[in-house]
């Protein structure tokens, strides 16, 4: 059982967690929790595929990942304090402006 | 020939009538609008010199025709315009000017005090100014425009008290029924330019004598002819004109005498070398004055208000001149629509000084009677007119109507019989006018105590109307010279138009045929007698046989009216359908449907999305597993 | 300056941008130096009287696609009435209290439609041909009536659908092109359509299908009598002033002399379409209530002469068609107008919300008339020309198309006086807003002085007008 495997399998778990956190969840919190350990899973892929093809540009991306990761946060955040100030709660079910 | 050597007087007949326009318009119009008549009849004595000493100049064989400027061109297509001064359009062109400035000087005294006075007389100038126009185009396309001009000018006279129902509907009639003509007008003038690439009347002449075939040439001719039985108000085409009295009466007399009508006699006088080639137009030329003139002079004779009998009047007559122009009789024709020119317009005159002395825009034969005494300037003018009209020796009206009859004596059957019955019944409705408007005073009828003599400036130009035709007998040698100079006597010595001259049809008449003129006296005095019988023998029967069916067919002309009347419903019908249900729910409807069909489809497809991040995230999800699914295998 | 073709459609951009500031005061001063540059170029350019065609090249970039400007007479005379209008639609509008953008939406689509007169590369042809649709399209749907935002998009989508067809044609064509010659262009001049084959057929129709839309021709104009209907007064005299002309400009310009035999055989398709306009334009006009409405569908008929003069490819007929695209900008712009400044005093437009205007405004009841009698072919005024050389052209060709052409002038004054005499001369119903309606004042009298001296001008000597066209035009005469 090398690294790589290992690897595979803790990234595979943590991106299902995340992805099944946010298609089932209705906590928009929540949801973005999921959608941040998405991201975390695929940079630790991306960390150990980095090392293991000596190709130094997958770290850049990493870089530029936790960069994206970060400004969505803070986006994120931002959009659900103002549901929840504008006393709509932090409810994904009843956002419904998206219907026409 | 230059545009230098053009004599001046032909300058001024544009130039005055123009000034006078702007003068008027932009000056007296604003600041003096009582006024705007002085320029005016100044421009009409100017125009009337001019026109006469014009006609002397041609009658010393100095006719002319030149192009003056290059109208419009592409390529090798090109239209020029230009100044033709000939004999036929030099003949009625006097007539026009003379009897057009004693119209002139009577409207300034019978319109004086109206509030549209400035812009009546505006008008009236550009429709004498049309005319003039017309009758000194050189080539179809500006004859076209001068055309078009009277037109538009008689519209906006006989819509003049536009307050009035009546007028605006009668306007509209008149000048759509002659947009009607001018569809066939517009349509030969372009059919000209493709089969001749020319539109110079004498050009035309010279080709169309060259002998060759000319295959659109019954086209054209036949188009003509349609144009000429809008304008000239001939059968199909004349139920305008008795509606066209809706306008002040110096523009019925104006219209009916000179400007308007007579016009499309001169288009076939102009077109004429191109007509009598069409085997059988001239022909049908004939027929439809005959029938025109016969139906009119019977309709007439029915009429109660009297600018309408005259109306009816006029297009009899005019019917008479289609039918001398059909018999190949040119001159006499041009001879008939002068002598017309001034015993229609002294009647007109006339109706309009009783009509002012009533005070009231049209007088009707309800109206009066007997007005012989208190009106007798008015009467004696009249009477002169009338006897004209009637063809009484040895006044104007016998020369010209003999001279018809003869033509139509000499063609024999039915056109002859036609043209005797008319005599008579010309006679009848005239006589019969006389009598109740100038006799008696029947039971009927109202009194007229406050009718009156009208001042000078409306009775002293109808005297001159009336003297003239009178006189006008005098006048039938000069025009048939005019005539003849018109296609023979041109200087610049074009070879060829006697070959024009030789009309296929009606030989050479001897003048005053006795028998013809004995005939058609004794017609004429029928018909007054018959007037005479029923007016003044049995004054009550004017008002006895109305109200059955037989006023019924008389008012809607046998018939015709109502078939126009349904022809016209239809094509406002068929508009109407075109507009609200074609358009709006065929074409438009099937736009606007195709966007209700997007939006329906779409209002479906949003049904199966709530627009719940959740729901959409499942879609994600399916859509990116495809994805994988298909990268990976 | 050595690029004035580009500097003929920056100004009007410049202007839109200054307009922001600067309001009515930019638009008037960027509309007069636009018209000044207009009347510059085409007297810098004209040597014996006739214009000589100008280039400007840039850079050739991806496909092909090159920014390449040229002007002959056609274009310029169809840039300087763009300009003349658009100073008309400024000074009618002056008094109107409206913000910035209004003054600047009308200086971008004057902008706009140079370019498209300019361009004579096909890429930069279809840009700007969209382009005119953004400003018409706030102009419509800001400052119209009640009805804005329907007319206001039907307009775009519709016009716009029609544009698609235009562009995948464009796209046809060059990607075709560059399949048999392996070169890769957008030039006009270099294109050639001899050699597509089978796909000539489709591009050519493509291109019918996006100028169609435009002109507009029977079955494909109903986005017009709603969007003139709804536009402000001088959104309308842009509309049909200019705007419509594009359709026919498209194909004098690009459709003819491309697909010259495809062209001519579809002339008894396309012909008729355009008789037929000109037919049922008249009677769908005769069918209306509404004054504004009446005169877009007039507008149909009008353009159904140009396209019978133009298809024609008779030398008469292309200058009469183009003359008459000028004659019916200048009519329908000052009906138009004098339907806007009813508008604005009485908030209607019906023809029976008004009557014995004669009486109450004998100044407008005097330019209406005017404008109506220019409208239905008068002789002597502009209409008439152009009517009479298209129809002529038409007539050489394929007679019972004259035939119908000439049925729908006798027409036109069956819908156009009834609605004069309505509006005009018949008396003040109950419910009338007459009592509302005050004379034309001086500017307003001046504008409309200034539009029917040209009609008379055009009208009784139009020969300096054909004279300017026709060497443009001479290419195409077959």
């Amino acid at each position: 059982m090398n690294l790589t495997a290992v690897v595979w399998a803790t990234t595979g778990a943590l991106f299902s967690f995340g992805l099944a956190i946010v298609v089932f969840r209705r906590q928009l919190l929540a949801m973005l929790l999921g959608l941040e350990l998405m991201l975390a899973a695929v940079n630790v892929s991306l960390v150990h595929h980095a090392g293991l093809f000596n190709d130094a540009e997958a770290l850049a991306v990493v870089a530029l990942v936790i960069a994206v990761a970060a400004a969505e946060a803070v986006v994120g955040l931002s959009l659900i304090l103002r549901m929840r100030r504008g006393g709509r709660g932090a409810d994904a079910a009843l956002l419904t402006e998206l219907q026409g | 020939m230059t545009a230098a050597q053009v004599p001046w007087a032909a300058w001024l007949l544009f130039a005055a009538p123009v000034a006078a326009i702007l003068i008027g318009f932009f000056g007296f119009r604003r600041f003096k609008p009582e006024w705007t008549h002085l320029p005016i009849l100044a421009s009409c004595a100017v125009v009337t010199a001019s026109a006469f000493w014009l006609a002397a100049h041609v009658y010393t064989g100095h006719s002319f025709d030149l192009n003056l400027f290059r109208f419009a061109e592409a390529g090798d297509w090109a239209v020029d315009f230009g100044l033709r001064v000939d004999g036929p359009g030099v003949a009625v062109l006097a007539m026009v000017s003379f009897v057009g400035s004693l119209i002139h000087l009577y409207a300034a005294g019978y319109m004086k005090g109206d509030p549209g006075f400035s812009r009546f007389f505006l008008v009236f100038h550009l429709f004498f100014l049309a005319m003039i126009g017309l009758l000194t185009a050189n080539n179809f396309v500006q004859l076209y425009l001068f055309w078009e001009l009277v037109g538009v000018a008689s519209y906006l006279l006989v819509g003049y008290w536009f307050h009035k129902e009546t007028a605006r509907k009668a306007a509209l009639k008149a000048f759509l029924t002659n947009r009607v003509g001018d569809f066939g007008l517009l349509l030969a003038v372009l059919l000209i330019v493709l089969q001749f690439k020319i539109t110079h009347f004498h050009l035309l002449y010279l080709k169309a004598a060259s002998g060759a075939t000319f295959e659109l040439l019954p086209v054209i001719g036949f188009l003509l002819v349609w144009a000429a039985c809008a304008k000239s108000a001939q059968f199909p085409l004349y139920f305008w004109l008795p509606d066209a009295m809706e306008g002040p009466t110096p523009t019925s007399a104006l219209m009916h005498a000179a400007t308007m009508v007579t016009a499309g006699v001169f288009l076939l006088v102009r077109s004429w070398p191109l007509i009598s080639l069409v085997e059988g137009l001239p022909h049908l030329i004939a027929w439809i004055g005959a029938v025109t003139a016969l139906g009119a002079a019977v309709v007439a004779g029915t009429k109660k208000d009297l600018k309408r009998i005259l109306a009816y009047s006029t297009v009899s007559h005019l019917g008479l001149m289609m039918l001398a122009l059909g018999l190949g009789q040119i001159a006499t024709a041009l001879f008939h629509l002068i002598v017309h020119g001034f015993f229609k317009a002294a009647l007109f005159l006339c109706a309009g000084n009783i009509a002012h002395a009533l005070h009231q825009p049209t007088a009707n034969v309800d109206d009066v009677g007997g007005l012989q005494k208190s009106m007798r300037l008015t009467y004696l003018s009249f009477l002169l007119a009338a006897l004209s009209l009637a063809g009484v020796f040895p006044l104007g009206g016998f020369f010209s109507k003999d001279a018809i009859l003869d033509a139509a004596w000499h063609h024999g059957g039915a056109l002859a019989v036609m043209g005797m019955l008319v005599a008579a019944g010309s006679a009848f409705y005239i006589f019969r006018m006389l009598f109740l408007a100038f006799y008696g005073a029947r039971p009927e009828q109202k009194q007229a105590p406050h009718a009156h003599e009208a001042e000078p400036i409306l009775g002293v130009p109808v005297l001159f109307l009336a003297l003239g035709a009178a006189a006008a007998g005098l006048l039938k040698e000069p025009v048939e010279r005019f005539v003849l100079m018109g296609w023979r006597g041109m200087p610049s010595g074009l070879a060829g138009l006697d070959l024009v001259l030789n009309l296929p049809g009606e030989p050479v008449l001897p003048h005053l045929n006795m028998t013809v003129a004995v005939l058609g006296t004794a017609m004429a005095a029928l018909g007054a007698f018959a007037a005479w019988r029923l007016t003044m023998s049995d004054p009550g029967f004017d008002w006895r046989w109305r109200g059955g069916a037989a006023e019924a067919v008389f008012e809607s002309d046998f018939g015709w009216k109502t078939l126009v009347d349904a022809f016209v419903r239809g094509v406002s019908r068929l508009a109407g359908f075109t507009g609200r249900v074609l358009d709006k729910g065929g074409v438009d409807g099937a736009v606007e449907g195709s966007a209700g069909f997007v939006r329906a489809a779409g209002a479906a497809i949003a049904r199966s999305a709530q627009g719940r991040i959740n729901d959409y995230l499942w879609w994600m999800l399916a859509g990116t597993a495809i994805l994988l699914l298909r990268v990976l295998r | 300056m050595n690029a004035p073709l580009t500097m003929l459609w920056l100004t009007p951009l410049a202007g839109a941008a200054v307009c922001a500031f600067l309001a009515r005061y930019g638009a008037l001063f960027f509309s007069m130096l636009f018209a000044g540059l207009v009347a510059g170029v085409a007297c810098g350019q004209s040597s014996g009287g006739v214009l000589s065609v100008v280039n400007e090249l840039g850079p050739v970039w991806a496909y092909g696609i090159s920014y390449r400007l040229s002007a002959d007479s056609l274009s310029i005379g169809l840039i300087a009435l763009t300009a003349f209008l658009n100073l008309i639609c400024v000074a009618a509008s002056w008094e109107l209290e409206v913000p910035a953008g209004y003054w600047a939406c009308f200086m971008a689509l004057a902008s706009a439609l140079t370019g498209v007169f300019l361009a004579r590369d096909l890429f930069f042809f279809y840009v700007f041909w969209e382009a005119t649709l953004i400003p018409m399209f706030f102009i419509i749907g800001l400052w119209g009536s009640s009805n804005r935002l329907h007319a206001a998009v039907k307009f775009f989508l519709f016009t716009f659908a029609g544009s698609v067809f235009m562009l995948l044609a464009l796209l046809a064509l060059v990607s075709a092109h560059h399949r048999i010659t392996g070169v890769w262009t957008w030039d006009l001049a270099a294109l050639d359509a001899t050699t597509l084959g089978p796909v000539a057929p489709l591009v050519f129709w493509g291109l019918i299908a996006g100028f169609a839309v435009k002109i507009p021709m029977f079955p494909l104009h109903t986005w017009l009598p709603d969007a003139h209907t709804e536009a402000p007064a001088a959104g309308s005299v842009m509309l049909a002033g200019v705007m419509l002309k594009m359709g026919v400009y498209g194909l004098l310009r690009v459709a003819l002399p491309l697909f010259p035999t495809l062209s001519f055989e579809a002339l008894p398709i396309l012909g008729g379409l355009a008789a037929f306009s000109t037919i049922y334009g008249a009677l769908c006009a005769m069918a209306q209530t509404d004054l504004k409405r009446m005169i877009a569908y007039s507008s149909i008929a009008h353009l159904g002469f140009c396209l019978l003069g133009v298809l024609s490819r008779t030398s008469q007929g292309l200058t009469g068609g183009t003359l008459q695209l000028i004659n019916h900008g200048l009519t329908t712009g000052a009906l138009f107008l004098m339907v806007g400044f009813l508008y604005e005093r009485a908030h209607k437009r019906g023809l029976s919300d008004f009557g014995d205007l004669a009486t109450r405004a004998p100044y407008l009841a005097f330019f209406f008339g005017f404008s109506t009698l220019a409208s239905i072919g008068l002789p002597g005024l502009n209409g008439f020309v152009g009517e009479f050389m298209a129809l002529s052209g038409a007539l050489s060709v394929l007679p019972i198309l004259a035939f119908a052409g000439v049925l729908g002038v006798t027409l036109a004054a069956a819908y156009a006086l009834p609605a004069f005499q309505a509006v005009f001369w018949a008396p003040a119903g109950p419910g009338s807003v007459s009592a509302k309606v005050t004379d034309l004042n001086r500017r307003e009298r001046a504008v409309l002085w200034t539009l029917s001296l040209l009609m008379l001008w055009i009208g009784l000597a139009p020969r300096p007008w054909l004279a300017y066209f026709e060497p443009a035009l001479r290419g195409l005469v077959r």
